[in-house]
């Protein structure tokens, strides 16, 4: 798989680390449970369990998905980008918690429906709150925000981390994300998710891009608008 | 006390479940851990190598760099693999792998660290 998605075999090792920490973390917490006392927290332990399962469980379908993305097995389709986003903040909630965080969304978008595949976006939306996740503010939400612009519509999430350099800047700018180390830029950062998110706003023919802050990077996937009008 | 230094916050109820007769900070990053060690200096650091902003060994250096620090005894709770004769040159007093690791050999380790 690593030559068909990655063409670099340095990739692997990227993948295998990234899968690494939501296992690792999985086994100790399933570990930890011969330390835990009250039934409340066995649960608590529990729910924390799934959530760090289902985070690797997600990477690993989004690999295989970015495999299959010659296959042309995802089919473009109008889709509401509000329904995507919530339902991803609605899957991550818990791990935003867990993790001592905040997700929001915040509508400003007066189109409806974009051009794209539902699954790809989700993906797309995942991965930029994941590293939102990872690199969010002390006391600031990480927020999802969808609006109009240029005659699209964006859907960018913002983090709180460290700057992202010039080069790598300018590579996202202009598509040059061959593998994650591309855009592993970050201390803390394999660039795994971006790199995953990189290639379906590819497929999709959206534009894939960054927004430097003075405190943080905003990325953000423009995808067209759709004709067909929105009946939710 | 024990500093915790670990950017993934997922890690802090698992370490306070474990380590619970133990006074724990949390840090999430190695600049905030060393500035409050000008408060505060720990009995024990417990050290992430992957961390958002200066690495772990960056964090040692750090500490290694001044008297006061160089002392505390640092225990390494990472998910990469570290050589032990790099982990020497740093005067670690322990590495633990966060894949293979049991619990109890966590607080075995903090305890031995503590003694």
């Amino acid at each position: 798989m690593e030559s068909e998605v990655f063409g670099a075999s340095s990739s692997a090792v990227v993948v295998a680390h990234e899968l690494k920490g939501p296992l690792s973390l999985s086994r100790q917490l399933a570990l930890s449970l011969e330390f835990e006392d009250s039934l409340a927290g066995a649960r608590e332990i529990g729910r924390q369990i799934a959530t760090t399962s289902e985070r690797a469980l997600r990477q690993v379908e989004d690999l295989t998905r970015v495999a299959r993305l010659d296959d042309a097995l995802f089919e473009m389709e109008p889709v509401n980008p509000r329904i995507v986003c919530d339902e991803v903040v609605a899957e991550l909630w818990r791990m935003f918690r867990f993790n001592r965080r905040e997700l929001k969304i915040d509508y400003r978008n007066k189109r409806r429906l974009v051009v794209a595949n539902r699954q790809l976006l989700h993906s797309v939306v995942y991965n930029f709150c994941l590293n939102a996740m990872n690199y969010g503010g002390e006391e600031l939400p990480s927020l999802v925000t969808i609006y109009d612009r240029q005659g699209k519509i964006r859907i960018d999430v913002r983090d709180y981390g460290p700057a992202v350099p010039t080069k790598v800047w300018r590579e996202i700018k202009n598509g040059f994300v061959k593998k994650p180390v591309d855009i592993a830029m970050r201390p803390g950062s394999s660039g795994l998710g971006l790199y995953i998110a990189a290639k379906f706003a590819n497929y999709m023919h959206g534009g894939f891009g960054l927004v430097r802050h003075r405190d943080g990077t905003s990325f953000y996937i423009d995808l067209p608008v759709s004709g067909q009008l929105s009946l939710v | 006390m024990i500093y915790v230094i670990e950017d993934d916050r997922g890690w802090e109820d698992y370490y306070r479940r474990i380590l619970k007769s133990y006074d724990l900070e949390f840090f999430h990053d190695g600049v905030a851990a060393i500035a409050a060690m000008d408060e505060v200096v720990p009995d024990l650091v417990i050290l992430d190598i992957l961390l958002t902003g200066p690495t772990g060994f960056a964090v040692l250096n750090e500490m290694r760099s001044y008297p006061e620090l160089a002392k505390v005894p640092v225990l390494i709770v990472t998910s990469v693999t570290i050589r032990d004769v790099l982990a020497r040159q740093y005067g670690v007093v322990g590495i633990l792998d966060k894949g293979k690791m049991m619990p109890q050999e966590l607080l075995e380790a903090v305890q031995e660290a503590l003694a």
